[in-house]
């Protein structure tokens, strides 16, 4: 490339990244001015500076950390308890027909019912502390792992099978060299998404059911006391854990799955 | 665009299910009946089965009947609810919301994902914001919602209507793309217009991909709707949900659950049918120009 | 090495049933091939080469009639008798070296042995230096050579080849046929090539098997004694070819 190429495609990608940036920036300033001016009556809405004041607040006396890692603790224990689960599962419905046709069904009528709706019935199981927290998160995670392993092994090429099979693979070596890294991406991608909804689980769970240390408790606090500042900054803290969950899974995905083609 | 992937693969999946063939099978020798007869039977065994083993534990008193209620007093308050008409109503409820809700968010889907696939400018203006809302499950973004629009009709208009246009913008974006160059090359060739470009070229090609994003996206706003319904309403079946457990009766809760998920299955399986039909009629499009 | 030994297919038949339609696919098709010759299959779409090969190799297993290697009946695939595919059909998640070495799963050998078979077929298909590559980073040929290393690495007694070259370009396809034909003097072992290219068939097989559709049968057998190696403007291989094209158009050959 010329280096007058090279620098017209380095400014129409930094003029591409700067248009993304145009509606946030209009969005955190309408936020700014509504909440200032009171332009709309927006019912509860707390101000940016408002929340920024909260969390060096909440830093310096609320003890922001352990309450963070109370909550990360908790969705890590229900994170792996679902997804393990989840993987034998969504594995026996792909690897045997039978098994998907007793299951499938059934879990195809469960997969219907939002998670939360699950809640109350838990909190009468399983009570409405810690145990039944774990027991919601994990089956938040459960379902998006059960889907992607399930359509991962299934959706391994006849062709790779036949060369399978003109090798003399036993059941074990076809499962461990071919079944097993051919469904890996869509393992990794049910994963990824379980991290999502655990973490969403554990919001879910922490803010429903009992009180306890946590981000879910600084959001429980705020809506007790009425102060939105806080209850926003327990959502924000809660999208930007979110986040940082994301970017940890997704360069997790790329690294393990060095040699896909990336298509489309 | 990990998540757009992963959303489009999960889409994807559920079609793609029925179609796989696993393992190589004697394709030829396939007079026998019984096994289309067997197949959904067998579904409904472990069904069955649960009913069985959970009427003997209510029976038995296995665990008290506050906690488990027995099957037969679910189906009577089931009966009840419908006698009484608030079932009725509670469903209606729910069903209109998502009615306008998914139409809503279908429409608004639909246009962003053409807009998005047909323009890269506006795609480059839109894109950044669109995958950082569509990354948070709409869950994440019921405590904001609640902040702004108050527990009003609006909120679970906007719940329900967010969590269609996702999958539904996303897959149209994807279907937009994945028309193959060829056709696109055949189209110039030919000197079409933009405009019969669009409508005899991309549009047909697209409509199987936004049919799939029509089928995650009643899915998911069915979902969002019992999640709102169950933190956020006083009326629906999300709401007799929480309403049974504060009364303690989980008769109520229990058959709430069950026509939530009957009707959800419902729901998904009959816009099956009507893809696979409308589908059948229409050309068969090569959608794996890019390598699907 | 393997001793090869002959291949009896004695009156194979096969049908498809198609919504209670019955489709003859092949009609009592009899052929004996001889050790370490090389036999093309030559003809029509829908003839039924491609599914008498997938009963050779075992991977159907639904058919009348017989078909013996030696003096053992074909009931299932066999580390004997390899295959290669019109795609490559290697697993992307293995580097080419780990994709040769699956011919040797479940082969008797010791660690060193197979390290050392790897090596010789990576370099006999001309693919030293890739063997840390990914099958996405090679080209179709490339890809290609590599399923062919790991049919052979197993020193299998037989090489069954479905239109191999079938997916590449011409210039390929050209240069592969010639690297087979090495590569089938220097094993010496038995090969069965299906393929819809008659120049393709004509030059590397000692007998061509002329096939006809619906249902599938033997038109014709027509050997080629041309010797080995073999020029590809050699006037016998060109009549040649043009009486099997000829056969396979149903058209009698003009002399």
């Amino acid at each position: 490339m010329s280096a007058s190429a090279a620098s017209s495609a380095a400014s129409l990608s930094t003029a591409r990244f700067l248009r993304g940036l145009v509606v946030p920036l209009i969005a955190l300033l309408a936020w700014e001015l509504i909440t200032h001016y009171k332009l709309a009556n927006v019912h509860l809405l707390a101000s940016p500076s408002a929340v920024l004041k909260n969390l060096t607040f909440q830093i310096e006396e609320g003890e922001l950390f352990s309450q963070l890692l109370a909550s990360l603790r908790r969705d890590l224990t229900g994170f792996l308890l679902g997804s393990f689960a989840g993987v034998l599962f969504g594995s026996a419905l792909g690897l045997w027909r039978i098994a998907d046709r007793l299951l499938g069904p059934s879990f195809d009528a469960a997969k219907q019912v939002a998670v939360f709706a699950w809640i109350p019935l838990i909190s009468v199981w399983f009570g409405n502390a810690e145990p039944a927290k774990i027991v919601f998160i994990a089956l938040a995670a459960f379902y998006p792992v059960v889907v992607n392993v399930h359509e991962g092994i299934r959706s391994v090429s006849r062709e790779h099978v036949e060369v399978a099979r003109a090798f003399r693979f036993s059941r074990l070596q076809t499962f461990k060299k071919l079944i097993l890294p051919a469904a890996l991406p869509s393992i990794f991608s049910g994963l990824h998404l379980a991290l999502i909804y655990s973490w969403l689980g554990t919001l879910g769970a922490e803010y429903l059911l009992a009180p306890a240390p946590g981000i879910g408790n600084l959001m429980i606090e705020g809506r007790e006391s009425l102060a939105m500042d806080k209850v926003l900054l327990g959502v924000i803290l809660a999208g930007l854990v979110g986040f940082s969950l994301n970017s940890v899974a997704t360069r997790a995905e790329s690294y393990f799955l060095r040699w896909r083609v990336r298509n489309a | 665009m990990a998540q757009v992937d992963l959303a489009y693969k999960i889409a994807t999946a559920d079609a793609a299910l029925d179609s796989i063939p696993t393992e190589p099978r004697a394709s030829e020798s396939r007079a026998i009946d019984y096994r289309n007869l067997l197949r959904p039977a067998l579904g409904w065994l472990v069904p069955v089965l649960t009913l069985a083993v959970w009427s003997v534990a209510a029976r038995r008193e296995w665990v008290p009947p506050q906690i488990l209620p027995a099957p037969g007093a679910v189906w009577q308050t089931l009966l009840e609810q419908v006698r009484s008409g608030d079932l009725f109503l509670n469903f209606g409820i729910s069903l209109g919301r998502v009615a306008v809700g998914f139409a809503l968010g279908c429409l608004i889907g639909v246009a962003l994902g053409v807009a998005m696939g047909l323009s890269r400018r506006v795609e480059d203006y839109l894109a950044p914001t669109f995958n950082a809302i569509s990354q948070v499950p709409v869950l994440g973004w019921l405590p904001l919602a609640m902040m702004v629009l108050g527990i009003g009709e609006s909120l679970k208009f906007v719940i329900i209507a967010h969590a269609s246009l996702v999958p539904v913008a996303i897959n149209t974006l994807k279907g937009i793309r994945s028309v193959p160059r060829n056709y696109i090359e055949v189209a110039e060739a030919f000197q079409f217009k933009k405009s019969q470009l669009l409508r005899r070229v991309v549009f047909p090609a697209t409509v199987p991909a936004i049919f799939v994003g029509l089928r995650y996206g009643l899915t998911q706003a069915w979902l969002s709707l019992v999640t709102v319904e169950l933190l956020a309403s006083s009326e629906g079946l999300g709401f007799m949900i929480v309403w049974g457990r504060q009364l303690f009766q989980l008769d109520l809760v229990l058959s709430a659950i069950i026509v939530v998920g009957v009707v959800g299955l419902l729901l998904d399986r009959g816009l099956a049918r009507v893809e696979k039909r409308l589908l059948r009629w229409r050309p068969v499009w090569d959608m794996t120009g890019a390598g699907s | 090495m393997s001793q090869s030994a002959v291949i009896d297919i004695r009156d194979v038949s096969k049908q498809y049933t198609v919504k209670n339609e019955v489709l003859p696919v092949l009609e009592r098709l009899s052929l004996t091939i001889n050790p370490g010759e090389f036999l093309s299959i030559v003809g029509a779409s829908g003839c039924g080469k491609s599914t008498l090969l997938r009963l050779l190799v075992g991977l159907d297993r639904e058919y009348q009639g017989e078909i013996r290697v030696g003096d053992q009946q074909v009931t299932g695939t066999s580390l004997d008798r390899g295959i290669v595919f019109q795609e490559h059909r290697l697993f992307p998640w293995l580097t080419i070296e780990q994709n040769v070495g699956l011919g040797l799963e479940n082969s008797p050998w010791g660690e060193d042995k197979k390290k050392q078979a790897i090596k010789e077929h990576i370099e006999l298909v001309g693919l030293t230096g890739f063997e840390s590559a990914y099958p996405h980073q090679l080209s179709g040929g490339m890809a290609q050579r590599a399923a062919i290393a790991r049919g052979l690495v197993n020193r299998p007694s037989i090489l069954l080849l479905d239109e191999p070259f079938g997916a590449l370009d011409a210039l390929t396809r050209s240069r592969l046929q010639g690297e087979l034909q090495n590569i089938w003097q220097r094993e010496k072992i038995t090969m069965i090539l299906v393929t819809h290219d008659v120049d393709e068939a004509v030059y590397l097989g000692d007998r061509v098997v002329v096939m006809q559709p619906r249902p599938g049968r033997i038109r014709k057998v027509v050997a080629v004694d041309v010797p080995h190696p073999r020029d590809r403007s050699d006037p016998s291989l060109k009549a040649l070819t043009e009486e099997v094209r000829a056969e396979i158009l149903h058209v009698s050959p003009s002399n």
